[in-house]
Order: structure tokens, then sequence, then C-alpha cells
């Protein structure tokens, strides 16, 4: 062994073992154990999350195709190791014995669905189960409403196109059914075999053809890139969980981007908290390494002993870091077991690595600065204890730090937008505060002067140490600053989420309401305890031509065997709506919003909104004339706006919105919407009984399962928000015992001088007390600005501003540093007298 | 062993250059010992930090066992140092997270000897510690400490030692203790020493004495009378 390697060894021994190192130590072992346990449970409850999520796609990914797919487009797929599976759907017409209805007919392979599962109902809207089975060859399940409609029974025959099926299950739920409710038709769940049998789907029907595959990751992108240039954008699409913009798929995107964030926060901080360290570590050994000099130690010895000691320091940190890591996991996952299904059975290295790599890159990066001061202290210091390092640069210590943050934040989250708001808001921190204190040592002249009291000890302490403690400031603030967006950001994403789907958000829809029933319904729902929400009217109409241009409007099967030319039409009767007032969720994406407006218009002409993507499909843009036939009236409109509307929300959404003079002639049905509680399910035939002529809509299962899911993430939210507050707290409690050992000297000399204990800890408290006030201010502000760039640019939520932590941050800072201080400073009273000058030396 | 020639030492303050040595020239011979005191503030330990290479000098030459001091690196002054010089302080410098027996041993090592442990186990022997060698500096008296250092300064035998007011921070029973084993130890080995001390009897215990005051150096007639007037 090296002279080097055993004397940077056995100095590693000796200082851990007296605790020298325990502060350096600690930073590291807790950035690598926060950015592991974050990472590892974020990446475990994001996978648990995407499986929810991939169970409404059927799959981890669909492929979708207006033709009929290249089987060996398929087959290619089980190449990249990937499990398919097949469906193909169109709109068609089922017939009972009497009745006949517009159905949305789904033909499955027997793999169908890869992903989540089917429920089935022991009698329609009755009892749920989830079943494993499919319908046998020859039969058919169908959606409860068309029990009703057709007026069949389990064990009775459907007709589709050519083909007789029997009916053989009530079916409840499917994965991808799709969450919007007003323009879907009650599916029928068939065998791909009897597809051919029915006829439907020949020449001229609108059929897609989709095929759903899971896989791991990289097979899946590896088999998409393949795809890929082979795909026609007119015919052909791609989805993937990602592009989920479901409730459910909103929430877990933002759940992600919020796992992302609090983990680059725990970089920051452990950053933070290893530069304090660091800083601390080089001064404590100032005066040995210039023993070692005036020894007759070269400068490259001196620099291979203390890279040598970092480097078993990070090695040894590390280590312990991954093992905290690791239990700390462990007790999480233990913890949201019940809640969560976070499986452990799956086991990921890129936290491990990410971790290691963080506490490798601060242990050595941070420490750069505080090293090169450290290598270039004089031997002269041995005589003349005053001389310090003779290099000092804060551009290099401040370039170094910021940029291995923002180069350690952008290699994690490889965002760069998300890594620049949070480094410009560092910057911004870090600037004002170098401001503040500045001021701080102008206002402390002022406040600090008279006779000497615990008062102004406080301010002539902070005055001398204000520029060469500004990292400790900053470093109070960051902390601060970090733990403030992490807990903001929580509260209101959590917020909105429950926003979406708050506590009585209707679970039932009626359609086919009639005028005379309306209030007879109203009466008869409040009679049984059930409110009834707002009557959207709606007329059914026939969009017929475009500027006089006659549009295809068939219906079924029967009108597709005349030749298709000219403008597609919707194919179908579509729900019209009229209304002045713009719907939620609805936003003008062109023109102006009748409702806003006057627009002058030719006789009987009114205006229409039209949702973008139909105007697009339609080809219809503004100012372009519509027609429809409502009944046997014609009405004629002009395209006044274009509307995009998310599908997504459980509410009733509409292609076409009328001016209401237009409508006032005609009859509407109503829709309405009821919340009931899912244990009173069983009173909806009685509910219903009166009205058999109204259509329910059952979404209670989905907003259960919505608002489960909704739980779930904000449920996991809160613990990373609570190991992102413990890791905080710890370094604050770092930092403050970082700081107490630079004040021990002057404790010493006071206490010498025969400074009463009181006065001391008065001071210190004091000290740390307008500290805490300053940081806590500072990181209130700095919070805002970050917030207001992380909601506005990455998590597209609305801003919000937060007064009220402009008073909470600095009251809970001053707190929590005093009453650090205070306990860290009761420590070293405690010692006598001699004990303290003899840790001085 | 050490020879200056015209010596000075200007540092640059806010109200400009200040010369803290006037030119200084004198010589000390193998294995001489001398004294050099003056008060506080008359530049005796900026010229110890020139002699032994600790600081560079502003003009002038300074030879160190024949080697030219005065135009040395940093590196080279180090590598001189770790070679011939010992060093005493007035505050002990050792290293607080190594032991008595590895504080003795760390020159030793630095310099690259291969039976460092058993010198130090020898000469912590030699200043009566053997039964301290595991403590750490905070676990020793001031004077067990200043044993240590005293032990570390002669491990390497170095040509030539300098001591810092080694009796500076002890009491009087200590004091002579390290005085009586400062010399026993130079007269074995054979060093050359340096002592750098504002206490007459310790500075009457050299061979010479040299008298700083204002930064200039004289070396007054070795009558007791005028060397207490000087040391004031």
């Amino acid at each position: 062994m090296s002279t080097v390697f055993s004397l940077a060894w056995r100095l590693f021994r000796h200082e851990a073992r007296r605790g020298e190192l325990t502060i350096i130590l600690l930073a590291i072992v807790l950035s690598v154990g926060a950015v592991l346990s974050l990472s590892l449970f974020s990446e475990r409850l994001q996978g648990a999350l995407q499986e929810r999520s991939a169970s409404f796609l059927a799959a981890d990914s669909q492929f979708r195709s207006r033709n009929p797919v290249d089987e060996s487009w398929i087959n290619e797929a089980q190449n990249y190791n990937l499990q398919t599976a097949t469906r193909v759907s169109t709109r068609s017409m089922a017939f009972g014995e009497e009745q006949m209805s517009l159905v949305d007919l789904r033909a499955v392979d027997a793999s169908y669905p890869l992903k989540g599962e089917i429920t089935i109902a022991d009698a329609p809207f009755g009892n749920e189960s989830v079943t494993e089975a499919l319908p046998q060859p020859g039969e058919a399940w169908l959606d409860s409403r068309l029990f009703q409609t057709l007026n069949v029974e389990v064990g009775d025959s459907v007709y589709i196109g050519d083909a007789t099926l029997t009916i053989s299950g009530v079916l409840s739920e499917i994965p991808d059914a799709g969450f919007s409710i007003f323009n879907t038709d009650p599916i029928v769940l068939m065998r791909m075999e009897d597809l051919a049998s029915t006829n439907v789907t020949g020449p001229g029907s609108r059929v897609n053809y989709v095929s759903y595959f899971t896989g791991n990751e990289s097979d899946l992108a590896a088999y998409y890139d393949w795809l890929r240039p082979k795909m026609d954008d007119e015919i052909h699409s791609w989805r993937a969980i990602s592009d989920d913009d479901s409730p459910v798929g909103r929430s877990v995107a933002s759940a992600e981007r919020y796992f992302l964030l609090a983990s680059l926060l725990a970089i920051i901080l452990a950053a933070v908290s290893i530069a304090v360290a660091a800083q601390r570590y080089s001064q404590r050994h100032f005066d040995p390494v210039a023993i070692m000099k005036t020894l007759g130690a070269s400068g490259p010895m001196i620099r291979k002993i203390y890279v040598l000691q970092i480097l078993f320091i990070a090695v040894l940190g590390i280590v312990l870091g991954i093992i905290m890591g690791l239990i700390i996991q462990q007790v999480v996952v233990w913890a949201l077991a019940d809640q969560v299904d976070v499986t452990l059975s799956v086991w990921h290295w890129r936290p491990v690595i990410i971790a290691v790599f963080t506490g490798a890159i601060c242990a050595l990066l941070f420490s750069l600065y505080p090293l090169l001061r450290l290598f270039s202290v004089p031997p002269l210091r041995v005589l003349r204890r005053d001389i310090d390092s003779n290099m000092s640069s804060r551009t290099l210590q401040f370039g170094a730090a910021g940029s291995a943050i923002f180069l350690l934040m952008w290699a994690y989250s490889q965002d760069l937008k998300i890594s620049a708001i949070l480094f410009a808001s560092g910057i911004a921190l870090v600037a004002g505060l170098l401001v503040m204190t500045y001021g701080l040592i102008l206002l402390g002249r002022k406040l600090g002067s008279g006779s000497m009291g615990a008062w102004q000890l406080a301010w002539a302490r902070i005055r001398r140490r204000a520029m060469d403690n500004s990292v400790q400031l900053i470093s109070f603030s960051v902390t601060i600053m970090l733990l403030l967006v992490v807990l903001v950001m929580r509260n209101d994403m959590v917020a909105q989420w429950r926003a979406q789907l708050p506590e009585g958000t209707p679970n039932y829809f009626l359609i086919n309401i009639t005028q005379a029933q309306k209030d007879a319904l109203s009466s008869h729902f409040e009679d049984n305890n059930v409110e009834v929400d707002e009557f959207y009217p709606v007329v059914r109409g026939r969009f017929v031509a475009v500027n006089e241009e006659r549009v295809n409007t068939e219906v079924t099967k029967e009108d597709e065997d005349a030749p298709r030319e000219g403008r597609d039409g919707l194919g179908r009767e579509a729900n019209l709506t009229w209304s002045n007032t713009l719907q939620n969720e609805n936003r003008i994406v062109a023109g102006q919003w009748h409702g806003d407006t006057t627009v002058s218009l030719p006789e009987g002409v009114f205006p229409v909104s039209v949702e973008s993507e139909v105007a697009d499909r339609l080809e219809i843009e503004l100012g372009d004339i519509l027609t429809f036939n409502i009944g046997s009236e014609v009405v004629n409109t002009q395209v006044t706006s274009l509307r995009e509307v998310n599908w997504q929300t459980m509410q009733p959404n509409f292609f076409f919105v009328i001016d209401p003079a237009a409508m006032q002639a005609f009859m509407p049905t109503y829709i309405t919407s009821f919340y009931l509680d899912t244990e009173r399910k069983s009173e909806l035939t009685m509910l219903l009984q009166p009205f058999s002529s109204v259509t329910l809509f059952d979404v209670d299962a989905r907003i259960n399962q919505l608002r489960d899911i909704v739980d779930q993430v904000s449920l996991a939210v809160e613990f990373i928000l609570i190991l992102v507050l413990a890791a905080g707290s710890l370094v604050l409690i770092a930092q403050v015992q970082a700081s107490m050992d630079e004040r021990q000297e002057e404790l010493a000399i006071l206490r010498t001088l025969g400074a009463k204990g009181s006065l001391i800890r008065m001071s210190v408290v004091l000290e740390f007390l307008i500290i805490g006030v300053v940081a806590g201010f500072m990181a209130a502000l700095a919070n805002e600005f970050s917030l207001f760039m992380l909601q506005t640019q990455v998590f597209q939520m609305e801003a919000s501003l937060h007064v009220e932590y402009w008073i909470i941050a600095p009251v809970v800072g001053a707190a929590v540093v005093g009453l650090l201080g205070a306990i860290g400073c009761w420590r070293l009273l405690s010692l006598n007298t001699t004990a303290l000058l003899r840790k001085m030396v | 062993m050490i020879t200056t020639k015209q010596i000075t030492k200007t540092v640059t303050t806010s109200e400009g250059q200040l010369q803290i040595l006037q030119p200084i020239s004198f010589e000390v011979k193998d294995g001489e010992s001398i004294a050099i005191v003056g008060a506080s503030g008359s530049g005796k330990s900026t010229l110890l930090s020139l002699l032994a290479g600790l600081d560079q000098v502003t003009d002038g030459e300074i030879y160190l066992d024949n080697e030219p001091l005065h135009s040395m690196d940093e590196e080279d002054r180090a590598q001189l140092r770790g070679a011939k010089v010992g060093f005493i302080f007035q505050s002990f410098m050792l290293v607080q997270s190594l032991t008595a027996l590895e504080n003795i041993m760390l020159p030793a090592e630095i310099a690259g000897m291969k039976d460092a442990k058993k010198r130090a186990l020898k000469i912590i022997d030699d200043v009566g510690l053997a039964h301290r060698a595991h403590h750490y500096p905070n676990q020793l008296s001031g004077g067990e400490q200043q044993r240590v250092a005293i032990a570390r300064a002669f491990i390497g035998e170095p040509k030539i030692l300098f001591a810092d007011e080694p009796t500076g921070n002890l009491d009087e029973a200590n004091s002579h203790k390290i005085e009586d084993l400062l010399f026993a130890l130079n007269k074995n080995v054979g060093t050359t020493l340096v002592l750098v001390t504002h206490d007459n009897e310790l500075a009457k215990k050299c061979q010479r004495q040299l008298v700083m005051q204002g930064g200039a150096l004289s070396e007054p007639a070795a009558d007791a009378s005028s060397l207490e007037r000087e040391a004031g």
C-alpha cells in the first residue's frame, strides 16, 4: 500500500470514527437515499399506474386502421416479442324480434383484451362481476341498454346483418369502451369468427380495424419504429398510454411529472447539502494541509490524499445511501400496500444508477471548489493562523455548482424545460438573496447599534458572516423553497384532480325525456330523494348539406349500397342542441362564440358552432352554410365558430351547437343526469319504472374507477411529499449543525470572557431567527416564481398566487431554523469552557 | 548551514508597500543553536518563515544547506523541508484526526521512509509518551502535545530544526521539561537549531542570540543585561 493511500485511508478511518465526517457523509447518504427511494418508488408507482391506464386501452398500444391491416404487419410484432390481439368494429343495426337499434359492433379475437378486464352483469343494470371469458362463436354479449331498446333477454337471438347470434351475456364494461358518453352507441361484443357471416364490413362501410400490442417499452418502441414508415396518416394511427387524454391519463401524466419534479428537487437538495458539507469539510482541513505541506508533502501528494479521501467518503456515503434508500422504499411500499398495488417483483436498475451517479457527481463536483481552495492553503498558515486559502472565486464556485446542478437535472429528467425553469428560479433566488444580504448588512448597522446585548451580538454576527456565509443562507432558502414547491404543487394538483370528479358527480344520465315527462320525472326523483341536474334540450337532426352541396347521409347497411361520392356526412343523425353559453371544457379555436357577439347573417340563417375535429373530417370551414333536416323542416346555419371539445369529460358534448333562435319551433327531448349512491343502485328500476321510454346511461362504475385511481395517485403523491419533506428537514438540520460548528470558536471566546449562557443562547437563537425569516421570505418569493413557471409551462395548470405562504414560510422558517439553532447551541453550551476551548484546537 | 544575504520582505497593504524586514545578512553554522529574540511584531516569525522556506523573500538570497531557497518554487521548497527540516510550533500544530503515534510518523511517511512506524515507536518512547501513543491530540495535555510535536520534529533526524515559541503555550514546569527534551535531542542528533522566543532563559540556552527590532536584526554582545533590555 503506498504511503499516500495509507495516509488517506488512515485519515479517513480516524475522522469517520471521531465523527468528523458525519456532516458530509450524512449529506451524501441523504442525497443518495432520497434520490434512490424517490425514483425507485416513483418508477414502480409509474409502472403500476401505467398498468392501470393500459387497461383503458386494453393494451399498451393500439394500432388503428380504416382499412384491413396487412397480416404480415401483425405477425412482425411477434418478432419484437409483443403479444397481439385484434378487434374489428363498425356501427351497424342490430335487430331483436320487434325492435332495432344502432349499435357499436365489436368483433374480437380470443386474445382480447391484453390489458384490463371485461365485466358482465347477472341482469341488465344488475350486479357486475369480472370475467375472463368471451362470448363463444355464435354468441353475443349485449350492453344493458340494448336489452331495454331491443326488448330481448339472455337466450334470445339478435340479428346483425346476415348473421343470427344467441345473446349469452349482459355486457357491463369493456376496457377500451372510451370515456365519452353521448356519441357512443351501445356495444355488442362478438367473436371475430362470426364477423364474415354478418356481411356488415363490406366496401363502403366505416370500419375500424384495431390491433392491440403489449410488451416491454423498448420492444414496443422498436416495433413502432419499424411500423411508422409504413403508416399512412390518412388511414392509420397509433395510440400509446402517453396519448391518453382521459382524466386518468391526465392525472397519471401530471403525477409522473410531479414525481420527476420531486426527484429533481431531491437532487438539488442533495447538491445543496453536499455543497455546504464540502465547504465545511474543506475549512476544517486547512490546518492539516498546511502542516503536511510544512512537513514536506508535495502538491501532488496532498491532492492525491484528499481526492482519495473524498473518494472513500463518496463510496461509503453511496453505499449507506443505497441501503437507506432501499429501507425507506420498503417502508413506503409496505405502508402503501393496501392502497396501491406496487409490485416489488420487478427490479429497476435505473434508480440505483441515478442515485449512484447523483452521489458521485455531487460529491466530486461540489467538493471541487472547496478542494481547490484546500490545495492552495499555504504552509505559512502554521505560523500565521489568519492566512486562509490563496484561492477565492465566487464565480468559479457558483459556476461549477450551478452547471453541475443543471447537468444533473437535465441528464435525469431529459426535459430541458423543467430543468431550465427550476434552474432559472434558483438563479433568481441566489441573485435576490445576494441583494438581500447586502440590504441586511446596511439594515443591520442601524438595527444592531447600541450597547452589546443579545440582539446586537446577533446582528454583529450576521453582518460579519452575511457575505462569507452567503452559501449557507442561500442553502437555507433553497431548501425551504424546494419544500414549498413540492408542498404547494401537490396541494394544487390534487385539488385540481379532485375537482375533475367532485363528490356527487352525476353517475347516471337520462336521455329521450319528453317535454311532458320533464316535470313529472323531476318530482318523482325528488320524492325519492334523488336530485336531477339541469335538462339539456336536444333535437335529432340530420346534417344534409354544406354550402348547398349534399353530403352522404347513409345510416345503415341498406343506405350504403348506393355508390359513395361527394362529401362525407356524419353517417347518422346528430344530437343538436342550442345554447348561448359555451359549455365547460369547450374552447373556441376559430371564429367567435355566437353567445358573445352578434353577427349579421342573411335572413333565415342562424349561427352554429362546430366541433373542430368533426369540422376537419367533414371539411367544414368558418363561414360555410350548413343545412340540417329536423323532422320535415330545413334549418340553415352558418359556421361562426369552431370548438375544441374535451370528449373525456363526464358531461354531454355536442358536435353542433346552434343559436337558440333557430330552434324555437322544434319540440326537443331532454338530457339530464343525476347522482345516485352506488349502494342505492337497486332503486334504479323503481326510479325509472314510470318512464319506460327514457334511456339510462350508467357511468357509475367508470366514475368510481376514475376516482379510485385519482385517490391512489394522490396518496402516492402524498408519500412522495413526505419523503421530500423528511429529506429536506434532515438537510436543514445538517446545515444548522454545520453552521453551529463554525460558531463554536466565537461561543468559546464569549463564554471564556464570562458572557452569560442566556445571553449567548439568546443571541444565537435571534441570529437563526433572523436568518430563518429572511430565508423563508426569499423562499416564498422564489417559490411563487417557480410555481408560476411550472404550472403554466410544465403542468398545464392554471397558475395561482399563494400569498399565505409569504407569511407561513418566514414564520415556519424562523421557527424551524431558530429551534434547530437553539438545540445546537444548547448542546455546545452544555460543555464547560475548557471542553469548548479544547474542541476549537 | 544557513546563509542569508541582504534578505528583505515587503508586503502590500491597503496603505501601500510595507517593508517588514530590513536587509538582513547572517550565517548559522552546522550544529549551532541560535535564538532569535524580539518583541511582538518585530518580525522574528517572518524571519523564521523565510529561513524555513515557508514563505519567499522579496529580495536577497537564502541558502539552506547550500541549497538556494530564494530561487526555489513551493514544490522544491517542500521537498527540501521534508528532507532536511524539522518544526516545532507554539500551538503544536498536530493533525487532530491522527493519533500521537501517527502524528510522529507523518513526516517520515511523507518522506517515504519504510521504517516510519519503527522510528516513531522508538522516539515516542524517548519522549516518554509510549503509553499515550494511541491518544488523539485533544486527549493530551499541552505539555504532552508539545512532546509529540518534538518527537515528530526529530523523527526524520533533520539537519536543521526551527522552533517557534516552543514553550509559549506551556506552564513553567512543562516549559522546563520541554526545553530539556529539546536540547537533549538536539545534542544527540546533532541538529542545527533556530529558535524564536520571548523567553530569555530559553534563549540563553542557545549558543548565540540574535535580536530582532523593527524588522532589523542585530547580534548583541553576549552580556545578559543588554539581551534582557532588547527582549523587553
